[in-house]
């Protein structure tokens, strides 16, 4: 496809591009670029969509990469097992710093979760078309982040056969959780979000898994995708039905996006500890969230667009958009960075004093400083479009920002438990290779689940990609790229 | 791009349509009679009275004057926003937004009385670090806290940081402005371009210059006292008022015969979605956030300040703002309808300027007790401040209210009287005209 269609937005002429890609970054006031490039027809986005899942064999880059996550994944059996079997005490733990890479895996993978909620939530209700590009595998990565996140509260309570105790069951013993601990409030939040998550991802793919069952060859994948399909079969009703629901979940997530970060935040902020006790943390812990997210959304896409040819489904532009919101994120971050120190100056408060200038220039200041570096200098290079759309240059910086946003919670949790009141406690931790271990293994699962879900279900929404089509227009083709076409379609 | 408009839009464009003309005059000269009244009877009374109430008088100039800031403040929020969204729905609703933040141009003169304090030595009445000597008397404790941050809290900074605010802000109002009207005339989309490229350094000016204007103006009015979350707070109140002001403008725009076939339910629903999401939700959010910690650490460093909003009758007003803030205007805006019934979202953005105007109160008008550092316990204050009044029906908050709100309400029409009402030839006029929520 060298040119776009006169009716997607183009012009007729060979369009500019950027590295060898359309180039539909442009902003042109009054005219949108198009999101879906060189494709006319609603066939055309279901077979580019559905080949990824109906190729006999995925690329040969999914086995290297699925082979990599199921050993990490491997590792990751191995080290829990081993710490249940032995103990807590094989994780480098000690008397002051009782919670380091599992606490700090935990709000990590929970956070990397919101960019899915974010896109399917409240950009839709933003009106963002551009999420439909975007949305489906942003949620799945929160589903898969959510289940690794998961993993560190449970095994870390020791004894993790009772890990049932966490939830409020009633029992002969009359024992209870400690309602008033925030990180029982966390046990509530982190599940309904994990359940909101999964019921507004399985809905909106009820009619993409529709469209893979009236696909299916062979009697299998009839069965499987029909069995998840629900009997979807396209009417008017299903789909009116399916657009209320879909508007209920939206609502009913964009709370959610606030509220489960802010409640991790408050494992910490409603302590005394300096440093964690700080009243910006929800919505710093918010912002510091989406920002993780949009970065591993980024890092995703760049590697599975190129692998299974979806580049005109998830195109510069998408990237593009992805980079200005951890460009703005970045930016909130940076400020929260700034308030926490300036307000420990302020409060005149020596221990919060000490706590902020003990992050920068204590014992773990180059934690901090890779915090800082990777979360708020670097991503100010997204200022600039050059980067913004370079697919490289992305792909290294939102990996800087996975890297800094790791880092921003180990310097949290740790530098503020390893030099506490008391001077004579004081203590450094040092992971142990289960620390590592474990620390690795979340990523190969994460990985894995989601190489999985790559492979076997619809990655692009199919259906709410061709809603934002040109084509989808009621009017389209009454009258090609003239400038009256809003007017004239008074619903446009 | 002029000729793209169609005929039906045309006739929207007539100037009878987008501009004021002579129908906002008697509205005018009301508004700036009740000013000029307003503020002569709060002088009086507050002179009248003396002592107790001249100081009431001027930490209520220091409401008010927050009060019609913020509205400008939210509204060139709004128009930052719009520009670095590029957004299409909201064309012909961004124009009243523009004049409501040009305020921002003239909004220091309503500063001046401060600097009048200031220059007679009385500043130290209002912000108790400006006079040191007072506050080592009454209360050493206090004082030993607020010297530890007198690199910040200085004079000659304190009014250097006030011109830097004044200026970025008025800067930016007139940017946007400018800009829109160049665009109006001319159809330039190369200035709509431009102004969209600023709008991101802008919200960084923007964001950086009000955090620190609230920690400056309500923050140290209690200087011992101290938390992050204060500037996201008051950002949040500049979302209240700014989107209820905005709403309110174009209402009676429209009830004036302007702005027809321009501005739809379409466009309301969306200002109400943003008024509900960002001034009501997004305030509890913040307000909840920043309580609850407080609350639950019980740190006696932060807790003052929240006991002062405590004891006395001042329960009746925090919780005012919890169901009049929150709760009620929740469940009022919740829904589709009231956003897109022109009576209904009227009377909640009034609604939400009046409790804009309590949550102001509550900021600026408590004052922590000064025996609590060397009180024994919470409770023994409690009952020293039992029947502490909390001033909410000082005639002073009507007449002052009126006069400031009046001289604003003055100025905003003046502005709509001498402009046009809608950006004519703004390439996404077409766009906006023709939006719907899906």
């Amino acid at each position: 496809m060298s040119t776009l269609p006169v009716g997607m937005g183009g012009s007729g002429i060979a369009p500019a591009t950027i590295g060898g890609e359309i180039d539909n970054t442009g902003s042109h006031p009054g005219r949108r670029e198009p999101l879906v490039l060189g494709m006319d027809t609603f066939g055309e986005v279901t077979r580019t969509v559905c080949r990824v899942t109906e190729a006999k064999r995925p690329p040969f880059a999914w086995y290297i990469a699925f082979g990599l996550s199921v050993s990490l994944v491997g590792l990751l059996g191995f080290c829990v097992l081993y710490l249940i079997a032995t103990g807590v005490g094989v994780w480098g733990l000690n008397n002051p710093v009782m919670w380091a890479f599992d606490i700090t895996n935990f709000v990590f993978w929970i956070g990397i979760g919101h960019a899915g909620t974010l896109i399917s939530a409240i950009l839709f209700l933003f009106r963002q078309k551009w999420r439909t590009g975007i949305n489906r595998f942003a949620e799945a990565m929160t589903i898969f982040a959510v289940m690794c996140a998961g993993i560190f509260p449970a095994i870390h309570v020791g004894r993790v056969w009772v890990v049932y105790w966490l939830f409020p069951i009633p029992n002969q013993m009359e024992m209870w959780p400690q309602f008033r601990s925030p990180l029982l409030w966390d046990v509530f939040a982190v599940s309904t979000y994990f359940t909101v998550s999964l019921l507004f991802w399985f809905a909106g793919m009820v009619p993409d898994l529709a469209t893979l069952r009236d696909r299916a060859t062979t009697k299998f994948r009839q069965f499987a995708y029909g069995l998840f399909a629900l009997g979807w079969r396209g009417s008017n009703r299903h789909w009116h039905r399916y657009e209320r629901a879909y508007l209920l979940l939206a609502a009913l997530s964009t709370p959610l996006v606030l509220s489960v970060h802010s409640v991790v935040s408050f494992d910490f902020a409603t302590s005394q500890l300096p440093g964690w006790h700080t009243t910006i943390f929800p919505p710093y812990f918010v912002a510091g969230a989406i920002f993780s997210g949009f970065a591993m959304v980024v890092t995703l896409a760049v590697p599975a667009r190129e692998m299974f040819g979806l580049k005109n489904l998830i195109t510069l532009r998408h990237l593009d958009n992805m980079n200005k919101i951890i460009l703005v994120t970045g930016c909130m971050v940076g400020y929260a960075y700034g308030m926490e120190f300036f307000i420990a100056w302020y409060s005149g408060a020596l221990y919060e004093k000490f706590a902020f200038i003990n992050r920068a220039f204590g014992q773990y200041w180059w934690a901090y400083w890779i915090m800082v570096s990777c979360n708020v200098i670097t991503p100010q290079l997204f200022w600039f479009k050059a980067i913004r759309t370079s697919i490289p240059l992305m792909f290294i910086l939102s990996l800087f920002v996975n890297v800094g946003m790791w880092f921003e919670r180990y310097v949290i949790i740790v530098t503020s438990l390893a030099n506490d009141f008391l001077p004579s406690s004081w203590d450094r931790f040092i992971p142990t290779w289960v620390d590592i271990g474990t620390m690795l293994g979340a990523f190969g699962l994460f990985f894995t689940l989601f190489l999985l879900f790559c492979r076997f279900l619809p990655m692009i929404a199919m259906a709410e990609v061709k809603a934002v089509m040109p084509q989808a227009d009621p009017h389209f083709g009454e009258d090609h790229g003239d400038h009256d076409h809003a007017a004239k379609g008074s619903h446009a | 791009m002029s000729h793209g408009h169609s005929a039906a839009l045309e006739a929207h464009l007539d100037t009878a349509n987008i501009r004021l003309g002579g129908a906002g005059l008697k509205a005018r000269r009301l508004a700036l009679a009740a000013g000029v009244v307003g503020i002569g009877a709060s002088v009086l009374l507050g002179g009248a009275y003396g002592g107790e109430h001249g100081i009431f008088l001027i930490k209520s100039w220091l409401q008010v004057f927050l009060l019609v800031l913020s509205a400008s403040l939210g509204a060139l929020f709004f128009v930052i926003i719009q520009h670095l969204t590029h957004a299409g729905w909201s064309v012909t609703v961004r124009r009243p937004a523009e004049l409501i933040a040009s305020n921002l141009t003239w909004i220091w003169v309503l500063f001046l009385p401060f600097v009048v304090m200031a220059a007679t030595g009385k500043l130290g009445v209002l912000f108790p670090w400006a006079d040191l000597e007072h506050l080592k008397a009454h209360a050493p404790g206090e004082y030993d806290l607020v010297v530890a941050k007198s690199a910040f809290l200085n004079q000659p900074f304190f009014w250097i940081r006030a011109a830097v605010y004044f200026l970025v802000w008025a800067l930016l109002a007139r940017f946007y402005l400018k800009g829109s009207l160049e665009v109006g005339e001319t159809g330039n989309v190369a200035v709509e371009a431009r102004l969209s490229k600023w709008a991101g350094p802008s919200a960084i000016l923007f964001g950086l210059t009000t955090s620190f204007a609230a920690f400056d103006w309500i923050m140290s009015l209690s200087p011992g006292w101290f938390s992050t979350m204060f500037g996201v707070y008051f950002f949040a109140a500049c979302a209240t008022t700014g989107f209820s002001t905005i709403i309110i403008c174009c209402l009676l725009l429209q009830r004036s015969g302007r702005l027809q076939g321009l501005v739809s339910a379409e466009h309301y629903q969306d200002l109400g979605k943003l008024l509900f999401g960002f001034g009501i939700v997004f305030w509890a959010y913040i307000a909840f956030s920043q309580y609850m910690l407080i609350w639950y650490a019980n740190i006696p460093e932060e807790t003052g300040w929240y006991l002062a909003r405590q004891i006395g009758n001042w329960p009746y007003v925090s919780l005012a703002l919890l169901f009049g803030h929150f709760v009620i205007p929740f469940l009022g805006l919740i829904s589709k309808w009231p956003k897109r019934m022109p009576q209904f979202l009227m009377l909640g953005a009034l609604w939400m300027i009046a409790f804009a105007w309590v949550d102001f109160f509550w900021l600026v008008m408590p004052t922590i007790p000064h025996e609590l550092a060397e009180a024994a316990d919470y409770m023994a204050i409690v009952e020293a401040y039992r029947d502490a009044p909390t001033g909410i029906f000082n005639p002073i908050n009507l007449t002052m209210t009126m006069g400031l709100v009046g001289i604003y309400a003055w100025a905003t029409l003046n502005r709509l009287e001498r402009y046009p009402l809608v950006c004519r030839r703004d390439p996404w006029l077409q766009n906006a005209v023709a939006f719907e929520n899906m």
